[in-house]
């Protein structure tokens, strides 16, 4: 029950939206059935190159939001060094009151993937855009064939470069603060922190990140999840400001320690 | 000097940039000078249908950071009463008022108005303006959409654009009635349209020709030129307000003249 009441928790506290008016927008170009509903299974949209395009407005499928480890394989476990899983025994034990979101930070990488909000995917020439409604913020991931940087100042998101790799999009991000966590449940990272996202668009409707934490600090070794997003067609990004109307700290310190 | 003195109290709260390191990347594919440098003189690029490509990292002329009248005469903007109370109240009291003090995202047409770059991305049926500051974004959708009937009241309100020539104009509304127009603090309700043309004139400049209109506010609409220039081999870095905001901690000193 705690894990549950924890989500209900974060729910709250990074919700600015409930009781705003969702967006009804056609989107423009999908597939429909004959009843004009979106054809979710229809095949995957490339582009003129071939490769799959991911493009869209994307949201962690229902279930698999704020625990990554929800999208673990079967059998796996975290693989924690001591001092990272005490941390994060600590961080679900205080319902989260270290979280740096709570002040309005942005989640970073890959946590602003797998939080119940949706964000949309843009492709340019050079670089794909990624617009989270949550904290109305924004990642480049370049793809014009630069390297990451050798000395970059340590961000929330990192820094990104990405490329294909037969039909799925490699995203390596590396560059990170010391205090970032993974998910809303507060797995630890370390400015040692190496991302790896594969995106993998199975169909129209749906699309896989298969995401690898490599964070020798952290870990004791490499570990992988994968998160799936169900495309969201017919609505619209909101505008969350954050700091607008903030309540975590209202909640937090109402809850019970004692569990 | 109090409007020196804001700015550069402005200048210090508002930014965790100056220590950090600025990043130095080649821009690929810009016009280049035979030894190397950008050469910003170069005619503006044009996407496949012919209309100009917008896209890049921009950045406002410094003469107009921060206060969206400074191009104008003196005493021209068309207040009623209660907004030029409110305005001058703002500036006698160093914008203690500010909503972004609380690191709220600085709205249309401020965000274009602020000493920080920010990145316009054309794609197909939308424009997008990434920002350094607060490391916010704005959709403005170019798809032939009207604006919704019954729009949420937000910062950077909705916009719609559709290019007339070689001019991309935005009309913008929706918004909340307490966005500032500027770091000045010049007001604005939720009446406020606000039109804006961008006209690329080469490949290193372009202008953005801002009317506002918000009968709540003004008693008639104004205009103003927001001159932009492009900022080749750098790239936006990580602005997170809430990180380390030392607005109030600056401000009532500010304020103890």
């Amino acid at each position: 029950m705690k894990t549950i009441r924890f989500i209900v928790v974060v729910v709250f506290a990074l919700s600015t939206v409930a009781s705003a008016q969702w967006l009804k927008h056609p989107t423009a170009g999908i597939p429909r059935t004959p009843d004009g509903k979106p054809d979710l299974t229809a095949p995957a949209p490339r582009q003129p190159n071939g490769k799959p395009v991911i493009a869209g407005l994307w949201r962690p499928a229902p279930g698999i939001v704020g625990d990554m480890t929800r999208g673990i394989k079967s059998g796996e476990i975290v693989p924690f060094q001591p001092w990272a899983e005490a941390l994060f025994k600590q961080r679900r034990a205080n319902d989260s009151r270290d979280d740096p979101t709570a002040r309005c930070v942005v989640g970073g990488v890959p946590r602003s993937d797998f939080v119940g909000y949706p964000f949309k995917i843009l492709e340019t020439p050079g670089m794909v855009t990624i617009l989270y409604e949550a904290v109305h913020a924004y990642r480049q991931i370049f793809t014009d064939g630069r390297t990451l940087p050798v000395d970059p100042n340590p961000a929330w998101f990192g820094y990104s470069v990405g490329r294909w790799d037969g039909d799925v999009f490699v995203v390596e991000s590396s560059g990170f603060n010391d205090d970032v966590w993974l998910d809303n449940a507060g797995r630890p990272a370390t400015g040692a922190l190496r991302v790896t996202e594969r995106f993998v668009r199975k169909n129209f409707g749906q699309m896989d990140i298969e995401v690898t934490i490599d964070d020798p600090k952290t870990y004791t070794r490499p570990w992988s999840v994968t998160q799936q997003l169900a495309f969201q067609p017919d609505t619209e990004l909101l505008e969350y400001i954050c700091n607008e109307n903030n309540k975590y700290f209202e909640i937090i310190p109402k809850l019970p320690t004692d569990r | 000097m109090q409007s020196v003195r804001i700015a550069f109290a402005l200048a210090c709260v508002m930014t965790t940039a100056p220590a950090a390191q600025w990043l130095k990347q080649p821009t690929p594919g810009i016009p280049r000078t035979a030894d190397g440098k950008p050469n910003l003189s170069a005619p503006a690029p044009r996407t496949a249908d012919g209309t100009p490509d917008l896209s890049g990292l921009w950045r406002p002329a410094a003469m107009l950071i921060g206060n969206i009248a400074a191009n104008l005469p003196p005493n021209s903007i068309p207040y009623q009463p209660w907004a030029e109370k409110l305005y001058k109240e703002r500036r006698a009291n160093d914008g203690r008022d500010d909503p972004t003090a609380n690191c709220i995202v600085g709205g249309v047409p401020r965000s274009d108005l602020v000493p920080y770059p920010f990145k316009i991305l054309q794609v197909p049926g939308m424009v997008v303006i990434l920002y350094e500051a607060v490391h916010s974004y704005r959709q403005i959708f170019a798809d032939g959409r009207p604006f919704p009937a019954d729009m949420n009241p937000t910062w950077f309100g909705y916009s719609v654009g559709k290019w007339e020539k070689d001019a991309f104009v935005v009309e913008t509304k929706g918004f909340n009635d307490k966005g500032w127009l500027d770091n000045f603090g010049n007001p604005a309700t939720d009446k406020l349209r606000v039109v804006e043309r961008f006209v690329r004139k080469d490949f290193g400049h372009m202008d953005v020709h801002i009317t506002i209109d918000d009968p709540g506010a003004y008693t008639r609409p104004w205009d103003v030129t927001l001159p932009l220039a492009l900022a080749p081999d750098t790239e936006l870095l990580e602005y997170i307000c809430n990180e380390n905001n030392k607005y109030f901690e600056i401000i009532p000193k500010a304020g103890a003249k």
